[in-house]
This record gives C-alpha cells, structure tokens and sequence, in this order.
C-alpha cells in the first residue's frame, strides 16, 4: 500500500543544516502494525509526519496506493488527509474549545463526501468507550480519556492508514495498556497502523517492529506469531 | 523598577517589534486625539475667560417672548437707550454697552475700513483690559479720544508707544481727527468681542430706534458683585420692561418681550434666537469623539496588553522558582505597565505637535499646545499613563502572578484566560468597531449634509454674484447713484441691484406682524428691493409680475408706512395666507385691513440666511432708489477680475470710503463654514478611530491566530485546506464586526437624525450610509486578519504541532 523510496528531510535554519531523515526506504501491506523505534531524534517523528504529509520531504518519492504523494500540491494532500489518514498524537492534541463529541466529529469535518454524520461520530464513540463523556470538554477528562477520545476522532473517517504519534507517552501504565488494546482491535479488524514509541512492550504488540538511528533504518523485523 | 525589570521592559519592546509599535502608536494615536480635541474643546469653552473678573460680567440679552416670529427667542443685542434706562430704574449698576460702527482710518487718502467699537466711558469698570501703553479707564471721557489694539499702533506707526499721536477716523461716515490716549493688548482669539479700536459712545444719540424697544443696535454688558445680585437684577426686569415698553407692547408688555442675563463666558456658545443649539453640541460631540477615541485605545491597549501577558505565565513561573515574590512580579508588571503607556503618552505629543498645524489648517483654528503651568498638558497626561498602565498591568501583576509555578510548569499549555476571555476580547473588538461604524456613518451624513448645503437649490443662481456690502456707508444719493451707474457700465457686468437684504446677511432685519380676521397674528420678513432685484438674483416668477418703475403705484419711496402698496410675495408667505395655487392670490391682500398691501406678484423661496434657519414668509417691496442697503451685481466670467473692475470703479468714485465685497459663494460659505469645519475635524477623530480599532483588531488577530496555530496544525492534519482556515479565521473576526453594526445603526441613526433637524433643509438618512460604513468595517476588519491567517494557513501542520 505504502512505498517509500529514497526518502530525505533535511532542515535549514539560518547556519545548521540538520538532516531528519537520511535515505528511507520502506514498504508498508495492507493490515500491517508497524512499531517504530529508536532514541531521541533519530527521525521518527518526522518520518511518521512524513508518512502522514504534513511534513515533506526533501528529495525521494512517496506512493500511495500508487499515487506519487510527493509531488501533489498541497490542496490535493489535504483532501488526501482528510480521506485516508488518521492521526494520534502523544499529547492529545484535541481542541479546547470543543466538546468531545465535536473534536470527533472534527476528523470528518473536512470531508464533503460523507453523510449521515452524526451516527458515524456516535459509532465512533461507542467503539472506543468514549461516548458518555461525548458532552464533556477535553480538560474534564483525564489523559487515558482524552486519548481515545483522540483515536476516535483518528478512526471516524474509516482511514485507509492510521498514524499514531507515541499514543501512550503521556499515559500511566493501565491506561497506555488500554490505548494499545484499542489500538491492536482496530489493526484486527483491518486499519493499517504506523506507531511511534518508545515502549518496547508496546512495539512488541505490533507486528512489525523497525529501529532507527540517525535518519536512517538500522532494522526491521516482524513479530514471531 | 530595578535595572532587570528596566531591561525586561526594553526586551519585550524589542522583541516583539510589530506589536510593540502597534501597542504603543494605537495608544498614542488615542493619547493625540484627546489632546487635540481636548484642546479645541478647552478653546470653545474658554472664550471670554481671559478677562479678568469675566465671572461678574453679564451680557443683557433681548428676549422676544411672543412664539414662531422670525426673531422668537433671546438675542444678543439690546436698543441703544437700554442702559440709560436702567440706570434710572437701577440706581448704583454698573454698565457699559458697546456698539459696532462702519469705520475707516484715511492714510494719505485712502480708506482703510477697521473694527471700531463705540463704548461707554465706563467700559473699563466691567473690561479690564490690559494696557500696553497709556491709560484706559477714564480715556474715553474725553470724546476726541482713541484707544487702539497693539496691532493697529504697530501697523501705523510702527510701534505700540503710540500714545499721543493723532489718526483720522471716519465713524458712520463723519470724520474725525482721534487722539490715542491709550494701547491695549490684543484681543485673544478666544473671544467675541471682536474690536481693534475703541471710541466714544455720544451721549446723545437722535434716533427714534435708539429708544425703541425690540430694536437690537448695541450689546450691553453689565457687572455685579455676584450670582445672587444678578439673579436679584433679573427677577426685577420684567415690572421694568411693563413701565419702560409700556407705550411700544402696551400692557404686560414683559409678556411678549423681555430681558435676561447671561454670563459672558456663556456667550459664544448660546445660540441666538431660533438658531439652533449647533455649536455647543458640535463642542460636545467633538469631545465625546475624542474621549470615546482614547476610550477604545485604552481597550485595545489593556486587551493586547493583557492577552499577551497570559503568553508570560511560564515567565512568572519560573521567576517564582527563581525566588521573586509576589510583591516583586506585581511591581514588575505594573511598572512595565506604566512605563509602556508613559512612552505612549510622549509619542502622543509628539504626534499632537506634528498634526496641530494639519488639524488648525482644516480647522480654521489656532490651538497651541502648552506643557507646564495650570493649563500645561504634561500633569494630566501622567496621571493618565498611570491609569492606563495600572489597567493595563492589573491583570498580569495580580492574576499571573497568583498562579502555582509548578502546575504552571508541567501543564502543557499557557493559562490563557480560556472561553470568558476570548469571550470578553470578542465583545471588546465588537464595542469598538461599533463606535468605530457608528464615526464612519456620522462622518458621511455629515459631509453629505455640507455638500448639500454647498449645491442645494436656494432659489437663486449662487454663482455669478458679487456683493458689495459697503454701498451702505455711501454718504449720498449721488454718490450712490454714481458708484451704480460704474458698476452698471463694467463690461462682465449684466444688473446691478440695491436691496437692503442679501445672501449671508446685511444686518438689516424688518419683520411685519399683520392680523387676519378670526386668525393669530402672521409675522412676515419685509424686504426693500430696487430696480432689477429679481432679475439680478434669477427669482423665479410664479404668478403675476415683478416690481417695477413701468408701474407707477409700485415705487413706495415717498409713502408712508400705513399707505397702500403693491407687493410680491413669496411661496412661504402665500402658503402661511392660505393659498394653493400662486395664480390664486394675485390681487389680494397681505392680512385684511390697514396697511392695504396688494398682491402682485408670487416668486418662490430664496434662502439669504442660514440653512439652519427656516426661510421666513416674506414681502418684497420696491423703491425706485433705495437709500441703503448692499449693492448686488451679477456677472458673467472670472470672479476675481469683476472684483478688480468693482473695486476699481468704487475708488474712482468713493475713494474715502473702504471698498468690502464678496461674492455670493463665498457670503453663503460663512454660514456653513462652522458645519464644514465640525465635519472635518469629526472626519480627522473618526479616522483616527477607525485606525485605532484596525491596530486593535490586528493586534488582537494575531495574538489569536498565534494561540490557535496548534488548533490550525490539528485541522491541516484532518484534511482541512488553506482555504478552510483563511475563512475559519476571517469569520471569526467577521462576526464582532457583524455583531457591531447592529449596535452602530441605531446610536448612529438616532444621532444623525437629531443632527440633520438643527437643519431647514436636510438630506434624507439614506440606508447607503448604514450599509456603506458596515461593508466598510467589514472589508477593513477583513483585510486586517486575512494577511495573517494566510501566513496562519500556510504553515506547515508538524510545524504547528510541535508549535506550544
């Protein structure tokens, strides 16, 4: 479904030119639950970004589904984003000033071609628990709340691929548990999943796991089923 | 303020450089518009107040009792003998009266016409002018004394040691040789008293109007030791006026006319007779537009100030880890606070220095700016950078610093004030884009008004006419005859007309009050006209004919008042006696019974007077040679040179006499003249309002813009595109400005609409002004977020992720 070639990201500020990503190549199925590993800035993020274009690369070539993503203008990714991905992010990132229900309802607020809106939040909510705070604000809920609060905005859309930011880093320990069963769920029934995180643990849950060291993939390997 | 605090003031200034400026220039733009029209405010109240003692002086007013009268109402003005009267009635009051006379000074032949006013000798025991030279009370005992303005002794003879010496003074046409006794100072532009010489009032005027009550020839001030003594003078008048206007109104004659007083500080705002209250409430309007300018800086300061100071939380945290206490970081942000406004304050001055000459120029003013002393700028400007910086620096010294430095700390986001302030900061822009729409309609109605004023009909061709006002100090009839039969011969010349009432005024005002059977009394203007009046002025005739020498019975120079005459008539006064159709009228009578006045004629209306007085009922009647009275002359081609050829022909004839005209655009100009200058002035406060409350809204913008840029980078990664941001961002700024206009219109309307009542002939207040200031605002509101939800919008969504 994914294939990246040559990937680089180089940053430039005034003086320092700082390289993310340094030649990725990389192949993603259909179904898959990819964990991606590695120490502090060795360009998870920003591959994962990547992945999910709000971020482009510098050179090298994205296709999705056969589609050059790389070389679309920035309108098209847009629409792109709105159909076929699904962020969750490690600090939340859902609105304040939104309820529940309509930070939800945000992951299809970008979307023209869907109807019937209102049941697909509500189905949303309801598979991931979270309906009954769907009235609540974000800052009444606690972090395992929010979170999948989150996944359920990712997931409203029905993604193609969803990407998920170290889902659990700012969770305690039976609440990140709880995210990473939701999240082996949705690859059960079918979501391709890329996940950045620094729990071994949790990379263990998925079903492929690559390390990363200095902009580059030093390894990747798929669970032993 | 300690250095540190000192430095963290320079860096916030520097660091943040655009709003820095904007923070600060809004607030000194607000400061400068204050101080502006605080200055023409304190100008248009302070007239008179330079006098000393001017709070026990009164001016006597006439007040023409009797309802809807072409002079109904109270006047500046008193018949001449008024005073002697009063001194025989009133024993022990002191008064003077001051009478403006047509005079020139002759040097080496030539007339030069000045602003001489005849005074009682003892002018001086109620003005206490100041002398330059010489002595003023006692002075003009001696009738064949001068005194003279400092600028009249140093125009002729070089310096203001002018007493002793001698001028030739020609007074309502007597000339004299005038010996200086004495040299004032000149009269300040704050007042009315408007004189440049002073000379004797004769003891023993012979004139019938002297004694005449309801005859207004001279002002007449009186002084008392204080209110209650005035107020005692006043409740006496009325049994005064049933003795001395026993024989003119009869009895209770104080029931149609009477007199009062009014402080002579109060004189150049209180209107006279019917005119309306304009000026006082073009004062008033002036300085609420200027309060309510600073009033919306200030917001806008204390708004950004506030909203950026919330982006300083994790500052105030660490400086409390750091170990400042509370009383530390509250004098900080209060000492930013009024730092910032003080240095706003001082580029509000000099911004005020840079616009006065602009603002005097458009004003026709002459406002300085003084720093120090009782009426200095610098005191009341401190107190108020105190005020707004204590406003300002509230909310961040006493809530920021409140805040628990650890969970300031660990949380992710800045506390910054959540749905009640951005709730608050909505409502604040929509508050000042109200004022700011409600400034926009006011400045279009009102300069729709002036420009109305300036082309409507007023029922006669305005251009073209050349008006020579002082055809009335002619010193007979031949000579009046020749300086006619000059004008009359130049070639651009087309008709020449004497008429005792021209457009703009000539001072001379006849009312007529005529009974009709089972009717009130009809009060009507009578108007003297000589040969080709009608035609000089472009009348249009509308029943009948004109007033001619072709009809013997027409001329009333040698008829007595109660003798018949033919008159014409206007559209006003056929109406007031019942007519529909001019046609109707002809051959009837003005009122029933004696005077016989017969209609011959019917012309429409023609405004001479103000467009905020109602044009009267008025008669026309004919004199084959008026004695006085301006002269008119319609021209063809450029104004300039028929005034030349005018001023030539007169010398030739009259060369004792000063030569004053002006054309008939330019006498109309005067009375609207004090609209025009309030409209542009109102334009300038308005303006600058609107700037104010563009710097806000941007500033405003961009602070929200910059909290939401994580909000923006989670909806870009929904999928949302630039487009959907740009208008998410612009329709939030939209609909305070929605929200404003609603509040707009109303204040607006019923504001204009009491302003377009003081006029007789206003314009409609077309919905065009209300949707024109509103799509105005709206497009400014805007264009000013659109730039920065663009940029907003076209960040990079990781970019604005990792953004917190």
């Amino acid at each position: 479904m994914i294939e990246l070639q040559a990937i680089e990201r180089r940053y430039r500020s005034d003086e320092v030119e700082t390289t993310a990503l340094a030649g990725i190549d990389l192949a993603i199925a259909e179904g898959e639950f990819v964990a991606i590993m590695g120490p502090s800035g060795c360009g998870k993020s920003t591959l994962l970004n990547t992945l999910g274009t709000i971020d482009r690369p510098t050179s090298g070539q994205y296709l999705f589904g056969g589609r050059d993503l790389a070389q679309l203008p920035e309108s098209d990714l847009a629409q792109f984003r709105a159909a076929s991905l699904g962020f969750v992010f490690q600090s939340f990132n859902l609105i304040d000033e939104l309820t529940i229900e309509e930070n939800v309802a945000l992951g299809l607020a970008y979307r023209k071609d869907v109807s019937d809106r209102k049941a697909r939040v509500a189905a949303a909510m309801d598979r991931i628990g979270i309906a009954h705070r769907a009235r609540h604000f974000p800052h009444q809920l606690s972090g395992g709340q929010q979170q999948r609060a989150a996944i359920a905005r990712a997931i409203v859309g029905d993604p193609k691929l969803i990407l998920a930011d170290e889902p659990t880093g700012n969770l305690d320990t039976a609440n990140g548990e709880q995210v990473m069963n939701i999240l082996t769920t949705l690859n059960d029934s079918g979501s391709t999943i890329v996940m950045v995180t620094h729990s071994p643990s949790h990379a263990d849950m998925a079903k492929r796991r690559i390390d990363m060291l200095d902009g580059r993939i030093v390894a990747s390997a798929m669970r032993a089923l | 303020m300690n250095g540190f605090a000192l430095l963290s003031l320079y860096r916030s200034l520097t660091r943040h450089r655009v709003y820095a400026a904007l923070n600060v220039g809004g607030l000194a733009i607000g400061i400068a518009t204050i101080i502006v029209l605080g200055l023409y405010v304190r100008f248009e109240t302070g007239f008179e107040r330079w006098l000393p003692g001017h709070d026990k002086v009164y001016l006597v007013q006439t007040n023409v009792r009797a309802p809807d009268q072409p002079f109904s109402g109270r006047h500046h003005w008193t018949m001449g003998g008024l005073l002697e009267q009063l001194r025989e009635d009133f024993p022990g009051i002191v008064g003077t009266r001051i009478e403006p006379v047509s005079a020139s000074v002759m040097e080496n032949g030539v007339a030069a016409s000045e602003k001489l006013k005849r005074v009682d000798p003892s002018f001086f025991d109620i003005f206490a002018l100041p002398m330059v030279a010489g002595t003023g009370r006692g002075a003009l005992a001696d009738p064949a004394n001068l005194l003279v303005s400092r600028s009249i002794a140093e125009r002729y003879f070089g310096t203001a040691e002018a007493v002793g010496q001698s001028m030739t003074v020609s007074i309502e046409g007597e000339t004299r040789l005038l010996r200086i006794a004495g040299v004032f100072e000149d009269l300040p532009p704050s007042s009315e008293l408007d004189f440049t010489m002073l000379s004797r009032l004769p003891d023993d005027v012979d004139s019938p109007w002297w004694r005449n009550w309801g005859s207004t020839s001279v002002q007449t001030f009186l002084r008392f030791a204080g209110p209650e003594d005035a107020a005692r003078f006043e409740s006496g008048t009325d049994a005064f006026v049933d003795k001395r206007a026993l024989s003119a109104y009869g009895e209770q004659a104080s029931k149609q006319i009477g007199i009062n007083l009014l402080p002579i500080a109060d004189m150049h705002l209180t209107p006279q007779g019917r005119e309306p209250d304009s000026r006082r409430q073009t004062v008033t309007t002036l300085g609420i537009v200027g309060a309510l300018t600073l009033l919306i800086a200030i917001v806008n300061y204390v708004n950004l100030a506030t909203a950026r100071a919330a982006l300083r939380a994790r500052e105030v945290a660490m400086r409390k880890v750091m170990g400042a206490d509370r009383g530390a970081l509250i004098r900080q942000f209060l000492g930013e606070a009024i730092g910032t406004a003080a240095l706003a304050g001082l580029v509000g001055l000099a911004l005020v220095e840079l616009a006065l000459p602009f603002v005097n120029a458009a004003g026709g003013l002459t406002l300085t700016l003084t720093y120090f002393g009782a009426q200095g700028v610098i005191l009341p400007l401190a107190l108020l950078a105190l005020v707004i910086g204590v406003v300002a620096g509230a909310y961040p010294a006493f809530m920021l610093s409140r805040f628990p430095a650890a969970s300031v700390l660990a949380s992710a986001k800045a506390p910054g004030g959540g749905q009640a302030g951005t709730r608050l900061r909505q409502a604040l822009v929509a508050a000042q884009f109200a004022l700011a729409i409600a400034f926009m309609i006011g400045t279009g109605v009102l300069f729709a008004q002036v420009q109305h004023l300036r082309s409507a009909d007023i029922g006669f061709d305005r251009e073209g006419l050349l008006l020579i006002r002082s055809m009335s100090w002619a010193e007979d009839e031949a000579q009046r005859r020749a300086i006619v039969a000059r004008m009359a011969a130049i070639p651009s010349v087309r008709s020449v007309a004497l008429s005792d009432s021209v457009p703009g005024g000539s001072g001379t005002n006849n009312v007529d009050t005529f009974k009709k059977d089972g009717s009130p009394p009809l009060s009507m203007r009578r108007v003297a006209i000589g040969p080709e009046f009608f035609e000089t002025y472009g009348a249009r005739l509308l029943a009948g004919r004109f007033l001619g020498d072709e009809f013997a019975s027409d001329d009333v120079t040698d008829r007595e008042f109660e003798e018949p005459r033919n008159v014409v008539i206007n559209t006003l006064l056929l109406r007031a006696l019942g007519y529909k159709d001019p046609a109707e009228a002809i051959g009837q009578q003005v009122g029933r019974g004696a005077p016989p006045r017969t209609i011959v004629g019917v012309v429409n209306d023609m405004r001479f007077l103000s467009p905020r007085e109602p044009i009267d009922p008025t008669y026309y009647t004919y004199y084959r040679d008026p004695r006085y009275g301006p002269l008119t002359l319609r021209f063809t081609g450029d104004p300039k040179a028929t005034t030349d050829a005018a001023r030539e022909a007169w010398i030739s004839v009259a060369g004792e006499l000063p030569f004053e005209a002006q054309t008939g655009v330019e006498s109309l100009r005067e009375q609207y003249a004090e609209d025009e200058r309030a409209a542009r002035l109102f334009a300038i406060g308005a303006g600058l309002a609107v700037l104010i409350g563009m710097v806000g809204l941007w500033g405003l913008a961009s602070f929200n813009t910059a909290r939401r840029v994580r909000e923006i980078g989670i909806r870009k990664a929904l999928g949302a595109t630039r487009g959907d941001i740009v208008r998410l961002l612009v329709r939030q700024f939209l609909q305070p400005v929605v929200l404003a206009n609603l509040i707009a219109w109303p204040l607006a309307w019923a504001a204009m609409r009491r302003w377009l009542a003081g006029f007789d002939d206003p314009i409609a207040l077309s919905p065009l002004y209300f949707l024109g200031a509103g799509l105005l605002a709206a497009l400014i509101a805007g264009l000013t977020v659109l730039g920065q939800s663009l940029r907003a919008a076209r960040a990079t969504p990781a970019w604005a992720l990792r953004h917190d």
